[in-house]
């Protein structure tokens, strides 16, 4: 497998047997298909980070995120969720149907 | 290897997040429409009740095209969460100029998304893009013949029901 792109906490590969993407998030590794890699990017760039600084809208600082039609659950604190936002903005960027290349943590 | 992404999507992420965005400002639209024709209603323009119908009928139309457009390039689609209608006009002058500024509002949006795509060398979303041009113009022209016409007409006496009548000339 080739990887995309790797950040602090995550490496999403493509393969080089069939149409798929593998995210590695660490504890597990995801199959994605383009189509749901376009909706992790959805759900991942729509989370509100500034409401892990506000006590009133997000208490604790987690979000719970579900993938692939809610296969998988996984619950990302603040610096897990900003890596997994530049890893989906880079990925796509890398694959070169984004122009946009970010860096939101280092 | 394989470029996946590319094989899977004909248009670029930026382009499809714009395109997003339009299905939701159409969608609000079509909101927006809905609401002046409840208003209409209850106010006693009934003809201008039943353009607002047909309003809000096109402007869904225009959100299902850019939907299913995102579809047939392989990208994804969000059903828009629509929220703030306004329900309160103060005349149908209002009702009317307030649809202007709307449609003005559209027409820059989709000018943007063209000059965009053009940046982005996505040719595919700017010559998508050419039908909703035009028909802005075409949108925009209407909005602007009734309230010429309004303002001909004027307000006192029977212009108010002169005016809902008329209004029944740009239904075709």
């Amino acid at each position: 497998m080739k990887v995309v792109y790797k950040s602090e906490f995550y490496t999403l590969y493509q393969s080089k047997k069939d149409r798929y993407h593998y995210l590695d998030m660490g504890q597990k590794t995801v199959r994605l298909s383009f189509c749901q890699l376009l909706a992790l990017r959805h759900k991942v760039l729509s989370i509100p980070i500034e409401n892990h600084f506000d006590s009133y809208s997000n208490q604790h600082g987690f979000e719970v995120l579900m993938l692939c039609n809610k296969e998988h659950l996984f619950v990302l604190n603040t610096l897990e969720v900003l890596d997994l936002k530049n890893l989906v903005e880079n990925s796509l960027s890398a694959m070169g149907v984004s122009s946009k290349s970010v860096l939101l943590l280092q | 290897m394989k470029d996946i992404a590319r094989q899977n999507m004909s248009i670029k992420v930026e382009s499809m997040d714009l395109l997003n965005g339009q299905i939701k400002m159409e969608a609000h639209a079509s909101a927006i429409y809905l609401a002046m024709a409840s208003w209409c209603e209850q106010n006693g323009f009934f003809t201008s009740a039943k353009f607002f119908y047909k309003q809000t009928e096109e402007e869904r139309g225009h959100m299902m095209k850019i939907f299913q457009f995102l579809v047939d390039v392989g990208g994804n689609p969000i059903s828009p969460e629509v929220k703030n209608i306004n329900h309160d006009y103060s005349s149908i002058v209002d009702v009317f100029e307030t649809t202007l500024e709307h449609e003005v509002a559209v027409t820059k949006s989709i000018h943007n998304i063209v000059l965009k795509a053009r940046e982005l060398g996505d040719i595919t979303t700017e010559r998508f893009l050419d039908w909703f041009v035009l028909e802005q113009v075409e949108e925009e022209n209407t909005i602007r013949d009734i309230l010429d016409m309004i303002e001909v007409t004027g307000t006192e006496g029977v212009g108010l029901q002169m005016i809902d009548n008329k209004v029944n000339d740009w239904m075709e």
